[in-house]
C-alpha cells in the first residue's frame, strides 16, 4: 500500500509564492498527472514531495506516515528527472545498481536486480553501454529503470519525456503505463503536455499560479472544466464574450439560449469545436459561418469560422463533409458551458434542430 | 519588367572559395613566432644542456658518458635535497587539495554575498607577489611576529615559529597556489550538474556519497589539471623556500641557485637542472595527456 497525502502544502520563494494551499491525496496504485503551464508550481510541488525543496508550509505524509522533514535521500520515492540525469561515468547496470549498492544488498542480488530493470524496459543487453552511447529515449529508459529498481513507494516523473521527439514521446508514454499498470505502483507524472496528461492519468490535477484549479478524471476535466483556465487550458476550446439580459444570452448580436436562473451580467460561453455541428440549411438557432481557413489533420480536418459580429470559432470537420475556404457552413452549437466570475459553470445541451435531427 | 531579385542573382558573382593552401599558410604564419619563440628560447636550450650533461671531453672529442648523473645520485646532500623538494611537494599538494576542495565546493553550490566575499579572498593571492607574501609571512610567523604577539598577549608562551622550518615552505606555498587550484576546481566542479547531484540524492546516496561516488570521478580531468599545474610550479619553486625554508635540506630550486652562484659549480648546476626538468617534463605529459583527452572528448560529444 502507498498512498500520498499533501495537506496545505505552501511554497514561497521570498516574495513569491510559487505553491498556494495544495490539498489532495493520491490512491495507492494510482497514476496521478499534475498539468499546468510552465512556471505554475507543478515541479516546485513535485520536487517537495521527493525532497528536494522544502514546503514553507504543510504536511507531506506517504502512507500516513509524515515525510515533511525527511531529507530526498531518506524518502521512499525515486524520481525521473526531465533532463538525462544519467551518471556519465557510470555505464548503464552501474547507474541502475547505484541505489541497490547504497542498500548493500548483496552482488548477486543486485546483478538479478539489474537484469530484471533493465528487462522491464526492453533495454536487456545494455549493460555495459556508457549513457553516452545510448539515444536520449534509452537514457530516459534507463533513468526510470533506476528509478523502479528501487522498488519506491511512490514514483515521481518530472515531465520525463519533454526533450524527445514526439514519435518517440508517445511510444514512451505507452511504455511507462504499462509498467506502472504492471507494478501498479502510485505515480505522480508531471507535465505541461495536456494530450500526455489525458492519456496516461487516472487522475489530473490541473495547477495554475500556485494553486490547483481542478482535480478530477480527464474524461471529467474535458468534459466539465471547472474554471475558465481550465477549459481554455484543456484541449481545443472557443470562448466567446456574452452577455445576460433580461433571461436573453447574446453572443455579440445572436441569440442562444441561456441556462434557467442566470442573472443579467457578462458571461463568457465556452464551446468545443466537436460540440458545434454543420447543418445542411439554414436555421433560426444556427449560425452561418464564413470558412477562413481549413487544416487538413489527417482523419479530420479543422476550421476557422468567421462571421460579421461573432468572434472566429474553431470547429472539427468529417473528411466527408465538403466544405471549402470562403464557402459558408451553417453551424448549431448542440451543447456549452456558461463561466460567470469564477463560479461553477452551468452546461446547455441542446437537441439539434427538428429539420437537422 | 526585369525582377530585382534576377538582377543581383546576375550582378553578384559568388565569392570564390579561397585555396585550402592559403588558409593553411594563413595559420602557419600566425602561430610562427611563439612558435619559434619557444623552440630557441627553450627547447634548443634545455637540448643544449642535456646534451652537455651527457657528453664529455676526450683529448678534443665529445664522448658519451653518465658521469654526471652518478655524481649527483652518489652525492648524499643532492639526493636529500631531491628527496626533500618531493616531500614538500606532495606535503603541499595534499594540503592544497585539503584546503581546495572544500572551498571550491562551498564556491560551486552556495549563492549569496558570504560565498561572493569568500571568493574575493580565495583570489586574493593571485594579485600578490611571491617575495611580498613571503616577507608578509615572515613578519606574520616569525619569533616575535603578529601570531607569536597575539599567543603571547592569550597567555600561550610556547609558539615555535616554523619559519626557516620545512612547513614555512608548505604554508607559503599552499598560499601561493589556492586561487588557481580553486579556479580551477570549481570550473571544474560547474561541468557536474544539479540534476546528476539531485538524482544521487534521490536514490539515497548521502553527502559524502555524492561527492566520492558522482562529483569526483567526473571532476578528474580538473583535479589531473590542477595537480600537474601545482606540481610543476612547486618543484620548481624559488622565492618561497629561498626566503622561508631552512638553510639545510634545501629544494632543488634554492640548490641549483647556491651551486651556480654560490658554489660556482655551474656544471653540477646543470645537472641539477635536467634532472628537475626530467621529473617535472613526466608530470607535464600527464597534464599533456589529461587535457589533450578532454579535447577529444569534446570534440566527440
Amino acid at each position: 500500500m502507498a498512498t500520498l497525502d499533501l495537506t496545505g502544502i505552501y511554497k514561497q520563494f521570498g516574495s513569491v509564492t510559487a505553491v498556494h494551499d495544495v490539498n489532495f491525496q493520491v490512491q495507492d496504485g494510482e497514476f496521478m498527472c499534475i498539468l499546468g503551464p510552465s512556471g505554475c508550481g507543478k515541479s516546485t510541488l513535485l520536487r517537495m514531495v521527493a525532497g528536494f525543496e522544502m514546503p514553507t508550509s504543510g504536511d507531506i505524509r506517504i502512507d500516513s506516515e509524515s515525510v515533511t522533514a525527511l531529507s530526498a535521500n531518506r524518502r521512499p520515492t525515486a524520481m525521473v528527472f526531465q533532463k538525462y540525469t544519467l551518471w556519465p561515468h557510470m555505464k548503464v547496470s552501474e547507474n541502475i545498481a547505484f541505489g541497490l549498492q547504497l542498500r548493500r544488498l548483496p552482488r548477486a542480488v543486485i546483478e538479478q536486480k539489474v537484469k530484471e530493470s533493465l528487462a522491464l524496459v526492453s533495454l536487456s543487453g545494455y549493460e555495459d553501454r556508457y549513457p553516452a552511447q545510448l539515444s536520449g529515449g534509452q537514457q530516459q529508459r534507463v533513468a526510470l529503470a533506476r528509478a523502479l529498481v528501487l522498488e519506491p513507494k511512490i514514483l515521481l516523473l518530472d515531465e520525463p519525456f519533454s526533450s524527445l521527439d514526439a514519435i518517440l514521446r508517445v511510444r514512451l508514454r505507452e511504455e511507462l503505463r504499462r509498467i506502472q499498470r504492471r507494478l501498479k505502483i502510485t505515480a505522480i507524472f508531471v507535465t505541461h503536455d495536456q494530450e500526455e496528461a489525458l492519456t496516461l492519468a487516472d487522475r489530473i490535477a490541473v495547477m495554475n499560479a500556485g494553486h490547483i484549479e481542478q482535480l478530477a478524471a480527464p474524461s471529467e476535466i474535458y468534459a466539465s472544466p471547472s474554471s475558465l483556465f481550465v477549459a481554455d487550458f484543456i484541449g481545443a476550446m472557443n470562448l466567446i464574450p456574452g452577455t445576460v439580459s433580461g433571461g436573453r444570452l447574446m453572443l455579440g448580436a445572436l441569440p442562444v439560449d441561456a441556462p434557467a436562473g442566470l442573472s443579467d451580467g457578462p458571461v463568457t460561453v465556452a464551446i468545443r469545436p466537436e460540440d458545434l455541428v454543420v447543418l445542411d440549411a439554414p436555421q433560426a438557432s444556427a449560425w452561418s459561418m464564413t470558412v477562413e481557413q481549413i487544416s487538413d489533420l489527417g482523419y479530420y480536418r479543422r476550421a476557422i469560422l468567421e462571421m460579421p459580429g461573432m468572434q472566429s470559432l474553431k470547429i472539427f470537420l468529417p473528411k466527408a463533409l465538403e466544405a471549402q475556404e470562403r464557402g459558408t457552413l451553417h453551424v448549431y452549437a448542440r451543447r456549452y458551458l456558461v463561466y460567470r466570475d469564477g463560479n461553477a459553470p452551468q452546461e446547455v445541451v441542446r437537441g439539434l434542430p427538428v429539420s437537422a435531427a | 519588367m526585369k525582377d530585382d531579385s534576377d538582377t543581383l542573382m546576375t550582378t553578384l558573382p559568388t565569392p570564390a572559395p579561397r585555396p585550402s593552401w592559403r588558409k593553411a599558410a594563413i595559420a602557419y604564419a600566425l602561430i610562427a613566432p611563439p612558435l619559434l619563440l619557444m623552440v630557441f628560447l627553450i627547447f634548443i636550450p634545455a637540448l643544449q644542456s642535456t646534451a652537455r650533461t651527457l657528453t664529455v671531453d676526450v683529448n678534443g672529442t665529445p664522448g658519451f658518458t653518465l658521469s654526471r648523473y652518478i655524481a649527483f645520485f652518489q652525492d648524499p646532500v643532492s639526493v636529500s635535497n631531491l628527496m626533500f623538494t618531493f616531500q614538500i611537494t606532495l606535503i603541499t599538494l595534499l594540503v592544497i587539495f585539503l584546503v581546495c576542495f572544500p572551498l571550491a565546493l562551498y564556491l560551486r553550490f552556495a549563492n549569496g554575498r558570504l560565498a561572493g566575499a569568500v571568493q574575493v579572498l580565495a583570489l586574493f593571492p593571485l594579485f600578490v607577489p611571491g617575495v611580498i607574501l613571503a616577507f608578509a609571512l615572515i613578519r606574520f610567523l616569525g619569533t616575535r611576529g603578529t601570531l607569536d604577539t597575539m599567543l603571547s598577549i592569550a597567555g600561550f608562551t610556547g609558539f615555535r615559529t616554523p619559519y626557516l622550518k620545512p612547513d614555512a615552505i608548505v604554508f607559503g606555498l599552499v598560499w601561493e597556489s589556492i586561487p588557481f587550484t580553486v579556479l580551477v576546481l570549481t570550473a571544474g566542479l560547474r561541468q557536474v550538474s544539479d540534476a546528476l547531484i539531485e538524482s544521487a540524492r534521490d536514490v539515497g546516496a548521502n553527502n559524502w556519497q555524492i561527492f566520492w561516488r558522482i562529483i569526483l570521478p567526473q571532476i578528474s580531468r580538473p583535479v589531473l589539471i590542477a595537480f600537474s599545474l601545482n606540481f610543476l610550479g612547486i618543484f620548481g619553486s624559488y622565492t618561497i623556500p629561498y626566503l622561508l625554508g631552512p638553510a639545510a635540506p634545501q629544494m632543488m630550486g634554492v640548490f641549483m641557485q647556491q651551486t651556480f652562484g654560490q658554489y660556482r659549480r655551474p656544471d653540477d648546476a646543470e645537472t641539477q637542472a635536467v634532472i628537475t626538468f626530467l621529473i617535472c617534463a613526466v608530470v607535464g605529459l600527464l597534464y599533456v595527456r589529461t587535457v589533450a583527452s578532454q579535447r577529444k572528448q569534446e570534440q566527440d560529444s
